[in-house]
């Protein structure tokens, strides 16, 4: 059953809402912050991260409902608000909307929070609120509550492979008629922590620019956002894009099988323990890596399946970064174009999501 | 500081009620429901603060539910708590 | 939505505080025993210990080294994969060459709360990788794919106290939707000091054994295990002994509180009511209802009157007294119950209870009671707000 993008929210480095991140497509603009960060063992630590913004949200939702709210559910309110706004929605009955959230880590920053209120204070100092925040579900819970949604909520952690998996049930829901849209989201977020971990796996570098296809080098930078779309069986006039396929497999056991016209957008992000399964993949086909416009992250993979929709829409291909694409054709590209987003998992699990116009 | 005043402080920042300043808490006004609106999980929060600010332990929501009425109950309930 | 196509249930496995496989578990349940206790795995400085049901025996995984390299969630989430895909009749090879997919929920699985390696973090002693590597490989959907070397969809649900329900809920409709030819669901989570400090910072656990549905309850006993169901297509199973089917599945939101459940239910009543149409029964059809029964003063209360207005003369019991609240793990765990006790025409009594609440004003079975019928029904209540049913019988179509 294909199923169609009807509205497209979503916020990461490059800004807030779908017209930011076409702009940071069209024009090859990349927007990393440098931050500082002193860890604990007295290291200084420099290096640059696409931070998202959740300024504007409160167009949405009033500050007094925000202050238990931390980054993460904060990031997925946004995209979600701006998603269905995008879309026209946000008047609208949303009885028979349903949620689906992907997401690779979770709520991290809230994670750790919950173990300083402990670690510090000790046990009977516990906080409810960060412990209530710090379980996965709790962005999709927040979108439903704010916009009271009481239709079914999925939450799925799958680290790379969240966001295929999770379209996976939203396809399932759709055809099964449970829902009549989902408000498909996928997020993550940025910590030290995560920075830490990221050092002692990677080196000190990760200064950038990523080149995410030269498969030879580690040039990952950290990212984080959120991505929000409102996907229906039928497409309307408006609509970005259709999702025709959702294949999920491992590679290394039976090797990806791509559609044979397709233009890729390979979530490619410059690890280099992904590299030899993009490297067998890819050969030779056409290929565009949008990871540097948002960073890396597990639901990157929702930001470029959005690349691919605006990409569809547009008629265009945004070939981005010069490191970034591969045997792309000087000709202009037929309106009739199909797309395919694949990521890969360090192991060689892989998700694909087969678009058309 | 009193601890009525520490109380409408911790429970600012704790709580993270940007929007009001110790001044514009009454003693009095209930802390749930209509008065501040703090729900469940604020209680439960409070039940925190109250520990790691003041040292004093509520075990419980039969004990905790006649305290956390007000800022008034609360800070006699603390002070009787310490005073043991 | 219209009546679903039931979904064969071919294969059973259990692991909890009741017992270290299903046979094992159905004895603790039928014997009214339980054995809750302050946890023996880790310690923390609260004033009271609140009890817990771990694992009687040490888990050891009967199989090789390499398994035990994830976390206590993906070895319990593989070993109660082995139980079902045995009690299916499949072995590892058997598989290869069926497109087998992996639904499975979780809480503690896939949260990167690592606490003795943050602490280390925290103090500057620069902690190594090796918490966090063990970590990226035990998400416990990914831990069955890989291991039993698989080749279908896989996901895992982290809906919290749903998950388990949700999961199998999933893993049918994949099967009907052709999108492979046998699932691998349910649901794990190992007891964590970061759980018992959570649940006990929101005040909801009890200072003794908990007691769903009674008067006096004062909260959960937090619990750990794993529950698999072998699903496959019901036309696909002509030579195979089929133990039960799924015939249907229910989830809504509150769309409430992030903790509280709605005080009207109708979360849960939509859920319901869905379940009961995609299983094409009425309640009076229901032999008996498996509740979430938690223990909480909340929970109760409102799952409680849920109950007596949507199915008042139907027997009701929570298997929580027996095997505490596993979290992602509850709700298979529950499934997996609910068709053991279909199977055996009997509920084993809800333990913990003893007096009324007239609040609730309906009392569940304080005995082992016989079942007439061979429907069931399995719900569970999440943070969030999610509300999930499942509706089973016994036997083949």
């Amino acid at each position: 059953m294909r199923l169609a993008i009807q509205g497209i929210g979503v916020t990461g480095g490059f800004g807030a809402g779908v017209a930011a991140l076409r702009s940071a497509l069209q024009t090859g603009t990349l927007s990393y912050q440098d931050l500082m960060v002193e860890h604990h063992d007295g290291v200084s630590d420099t290096f640059p991260v696409c931070r998202a913004t959740t300024e504007g949200l409160d167009r949405f939702v009033p500050k007094r409902e925000l202050r238990r709210i931390d980054h993460f559910s904060k990031m997925s309110l946004y995209a979600a608000h701006l998603a269905l706004e995008d879309a026209g929605l946000l008047d609208a009955d949303l009885s028979r909307i349903g949620v689906v959230v992907a997401t690779g880590y979770g709520p991290l920053k809230t994670t750790f929070n919950f173990l300083d209120s402990y670690l510090d204070f000790g046990y009977s100092c516990s906080s409810p609120t960060h412990f209530s925040n710090s379980v996965h579900n709790a962005a999709a819970a927040h979108v439903s509550m704010q916009l009271k949604l009481t239709a079914p909520s999925l939450t799925v952690t799958l680290f790379e492979m969240s966001v295929a998996s999770a379209l996976l049930s939203a396809r399932q829901w759709l055809a099964e008629g449970r829902v009549d849209r989902v408000l498909f989201g996928a997020v993550d977020e940025y910590c030290e922590v995560l920075r830490y971990c990221r050092r002692h796996f990677f080196g000190a570098g990760e200064q950038g620019p990523m080149r995410p296809l030269d498969f030879a080098a580690q040039t990952a930078q950290v990212g984080e956002g959120a991505v929000f779309m409102v996907l229906t069986r039928e497409a309307e006039a408006t609509a970005y894009a259709a999702i025709d396929a959702v294949v999920l497999g491992h590679h290394p056991s039976a090797p990806v099988e791509l559609p044979r016209a397709a233009l890729l957008v390979a979530g490619a992000d410059g690890h280099r323990q992904c590299s030899r399964w993009y490297e067998q993949a890819l050969k030779d086909r056409p290929v565009v890596a949008c990871s540097p416009y948002y960073g890396s992250f597990p639901a990157a993979a929702g930001f470029d399946l959005a690349a691919a929709a605006l990409m569809l829409k547009d008629g265009r291909v945004y070939a981005g970064p010069q490191e970034a694409c591969a045997n792309l054709h000087e000709s202009a590209p037929d309106t009739k174009v199909t797309m395919a987003s694949l990521k890969f998992g360090a192991g060689g699990d892989y998700g694909l999501i087969c678009l058309s116009r | 500081m009193s601890v009525k005043e520490k109380l409408k402080k911790v429970l600012i920042e704790d709580l993270n009620l940007e929007d009001l300043t110790p001044d514009m808490i009454d003693d009095d006004m209930a802390l749930f429901g209509d008065g501040l609106g703090l729900d469940s999980l604020d209680a439960v929060e409070l039940v925190v603060v109250v520990q790691k600010h003041f040292g004093v332990e509520i075990k419980d929501m039969d004990e905790g539910r006649p305290a956390l009425q007000s800022i008034s109950t609360l800070a006699q309930f603390i002070e009787e708590k310490q005073g043991q | 939505m219209t009546c679903s196509v039931p979904i064969a249930v071919t294969g059973l496995g259990c692991l909890s505080g009741a017992g270290m496989n299903l046979d094992e578990n159905l004895v603790t349940l039928f014997a009214g025993r339980r054995y809750p206790g302050p946890p023996i795995r880790f310690s923390t400085d609260h004033p009271v210990a609140y009890p817990v049901l771990e694992l009687r025996d040490e888990f050891k995984l009967p199989l090789d080294e390499e398994q035990l390299v994830y976390a206590r969630t993906g070895q319990l989430a593989l070993a109660a994969a082995r139980e079902a895909l045995n009690d299916a009749g499949y072995d590892d090879e058997s598989l290869q060459g069926k497109r087998v997919g992996v639904c499975v929920g979780t809480t503690v699985g896939c949260a990167l709360n690592c606490d003795d390696f943050y602490r280390d973090y925290k103090d500057g002693s620069n902690p190594g990788m090796a918490i966090i590597e063990r970590y990226l490989r035990s998400n416990p959907a990914a831990v069955i794919a890989r291991q039993l070397k698989l080749n279908g969809p896989v996901q895992t649900v982290v809906n919290a106290c749903s998950s388990g329900t949700d999961a199998i809920g999933l893993g049918a409709s994949w099967l009907r939707s052709g999108a492979c030819d046998l699932v691998i669901s349910g649901g794990a989570d190992e007891l964590s000091r970061v759980t018992y400090a959570g649940f006990s910072s929101l005040m909801i656990t009890d200072t003794g054994p908990c007691s769903p549905f009674d008067v006096s309850r004062k909260g959960l006993n937090l619990g750990e295990g794993a529950a698999i169901m072998i699903l496959e297509p019901a036309d696909a199973t002509e030579k195979k002994r089929v133990r039960g089917l799924i015939r249907g599945y229910g989830s809504a939101c509150d769309a409430h509180h992030l903790t509280a459940p709605r005080p009207d239910g109708a979360g849960l009543k939509t859920a319901l009511n869905e379940a009961l149409q995609t299983a094409g029964v009425t309640p009076q059809q229901i032999s008996f209802v498996n509740a979430h029964g938690t223990g909480t003063p909340d929970n109760d209360r409102i799952e409680g009157r849920v109950l007596r207005e949507l199915l008042p003369q139907v027997p009701f019991l929570s298997t929580k007294g027996y095997t505490g609240h596993t979290l992602g793990a509850a709700g298979a765990i529950e499934a997996v119950y609910s068709l053991a006790c279909l199977e055996r025409g009997e509920i084993p009594a809800s333990i913990g209870f003893s007096e009324p609440d007239p609040e609730i004003a309906l009392i569940p079975v304080i005995e082992n009671t016989p079942l007439a019928g061979r429907v069931a029904l399995s719900q569970s209540l999440a943070f969030g707000g999610n509300n999930a049913v499942l509706i089973l019988s016994a036997g083949g179509v």
